[in-house]
């Protein structure tokens, strides 16, 4: 069994793939990431596209050594909790530093890359993992 | 709505069942359930389980396992709920039997993972998290208990062995339990120098693949004269929430609200409180799931289940013994099945025939089941003695 990569399924996504681009309720502030009709937190119907900053701040990081079909050529990999400024928060890869340089309360920033391949002839999709921000 | 009650139960052993298929385990499990209920008819059957397109290349499963307990033309019904499939199976067989719909519900959860490659699992148990935004990513299950695990200790400024000795507890329960997939020790030393899953998460801090197979029998109580059991629970209530499927977009991610809202109000239906509860089963999918559990539910101060653990509170003959045979961890963790090993546990617990794990005078037991961090949790209590 493959899971695979549908690139219909990866095309829906690419807004908040690509570009962070999320959407928050106008009534409540709530970030919701995917598309959707109605605020997950308050129901309500305004609902607008917003890009999350590109900086985030690292609350915990761990290091995932034994992972999913289409992630296995990566493993070992490094994973993250960001907060952005407003407090939302998200879970993503990082990249371009080692377990032993990460320190809680870094700060990050969105990058764009490879996220998973299916296969060696397959669909191969990119997506955003974060790395430390070099003062 | 009337009462609802266990007349049986039957299970097989957590392992690795490469002889048998899904649908043999399902049936061995739902035989031995009736033959322990001692009832002639089954009226439905609900199935828990979260795989079954993925493991055994089957949807409509339900059918296939009523034609294996030579019961087809009875409805059957599968329930996916992730990991609380089994939960939830058990939620609509006890509304259908205490609406009046149904007189004799078998209930069977089963789960046949064995068979995949260790991707393949790490695959299926990704699932349990948002896909768009966390599987996509290879944001792994371990992956979220390892951050939660950091935010746990660092919060509440506790050592790593106090998550890191739930493991070492669910062994020593399930030691010598035929039953169980892990039925020996081990030692604190050893959970914490078996390899990294994920830092600070290591090996024997989580659940293994495996294959399993458990089954109750309820009866609502105008029928239960017809029934030839003599060991009979009642149901006391059941409940399911469900909350935010990530657990980093909730106000508190060490707080499981679906497990806090399920409990909250199961005890409410059933009429008993925190104190009244002599057996609980937790879902400790991770070593660090059983706290965030016992404390989301409000068996333990914030921070504190640890040290109530090496008190010796949770112990076989403490004041709240949890996991009695072993929990997620020793006993095994079929997904689908599982909440019904754990409410089979219980009805053994409640009437008297849980052997040298046997919690004396118990009356009654919750149990915890949930899918992910949280995502969906229910709770069900069980009442034995007087109270059946």
């Amino acid at each position: 069994m493959r899971s695979g990569i549908r690139p219909q399924e990866h095309w829906r996504a690419k807004r908040f793939r690509y570009r962070l681009e999320v959407l928050r309720c106008s009534s409540c502030g709530t970030v919701n990431m995917t598309p959707r009709r109605v605020c997950r937190r308050c129901r309500s119907t305004s609902l607008v596209p917003e890009r999350l900053p590109e900086r985030a701040r690292l609350l915990a990081f761990t290091e995932v050594k034994s992972t999913t079909d289409i992630h296995e050529e990566t493993a070992p990999y490094l994973v993250g909790l960001l907060e952005f400024e407003d407090g939302t928060r998200i879970v993503a890869q990082l990249t371009d530093v080692d377990y032993e340089e990460l320190r809680p309360g870094m700060e990050m920033e969105a990058v764009v890359r490879k996220i998973a391949q299916d296969g060696e002839s397959g669909v191969i999709v990119y997506g955003f993992k974060f790395r430390p921000v070099i003062a | 709505m009337r009462t609802v009650h266990v007349a049986g139960a039957g299970y097989t052993k957590v392992s690795e069942h490469w002889e048998r298929s899904l649908t043999e385990l399902a049936a061995e499990a739902a035989l031995a359930a009736i033959r322990d209920a001692g009832v002639e008819r089954v009226d439905a059957i609900y199935l828990g389980n979260a795989t079954a397109e993925i493991t055994s290349h089957q949807i409509g499963i339900s059918a296939i396992v009523s034609e294996e307990l030579g019961l087809s033309g009875v409805p059957a019904i599968r329930i996916e709920c992730g990991e609380a499939s089994g939960m939830a199976a058990f939620v609509q067989a006890h509304a259908a039997v205490s609406s009046g719909l149904v007189e004799v519900a078998l209930v069977v959860g089963a789960e046949k993972l064995s068979d995949l490659m260790p991707e393949e699992y790490n695959t299926v148990y990704t699932m349990t998290l948002p896909h768009e935004t966390m599987g996509f990513a290879g944001i792994t299950p371990a992956a979220v208990a390892a951050l939660l695990y950091r935010i746990y200790t660092e919060r509440y400024e506790v050592p790593q062995e106090f998550v890191a000795q739930f493991p070492v507890l669910m062994h020593r329960n399930a030691k010598g339990v035929p039953h169980a997939q892990f039925p020996f020790e081990v030692k604190l030393e050893d959970v914490l120098s078996s390899p990294y899953v994920a830092p600070p998460l290591r090996r024997l801090e989580t659940t293994a693949p495996c294959d399993g197979a458990a089954a109750l029998v309820l009866v609502s109580g105008d029928s239960l004269g017809s029934v030839r059991s003599g060991s009979v629970t009642r149901v006391g209530g059941v409940s399911l929430r469900t909350d935010y499927v990530s657990p980093f977009d909730r106000e508190d991610p060490l707080f499981v609200s679906s497990v806090a809202l399920s409990v909250e109000e199961v005890l409410l239906r059933s009429g008993i409180d925190r104190n009244d509860v002599d057996v609980l089963e937790v879902h400790d999918s991770f070593s660090i799931m059983a706290p965030l559990i016992l404390e989301s539910a409000g068996f333990a101060p914030r921070g504190r289940s640890g040290l109530l653990l090496k008190e010796g509170s949770y112990d076989l003959n403490g004041e709240m013994p949890i996991n009695t045979f072993g929990g997620l961890k020793a006993r095994g963790h079929p997904f689908g099945a599982t909440a019904l090993y754990q409410l089979a546990e219980l009805h053994l617990q409640l009437t008297g025939r849980a052997g040298k794990n046997q919690v004396e005078k118990a009356r009654s037991g919750l149990a915890i089941s949930t899918s992910g961090f949280g995502a969906i949790s229910g709770a069900a209590v069980l009442l034995g003695g007087d109270g059946a």
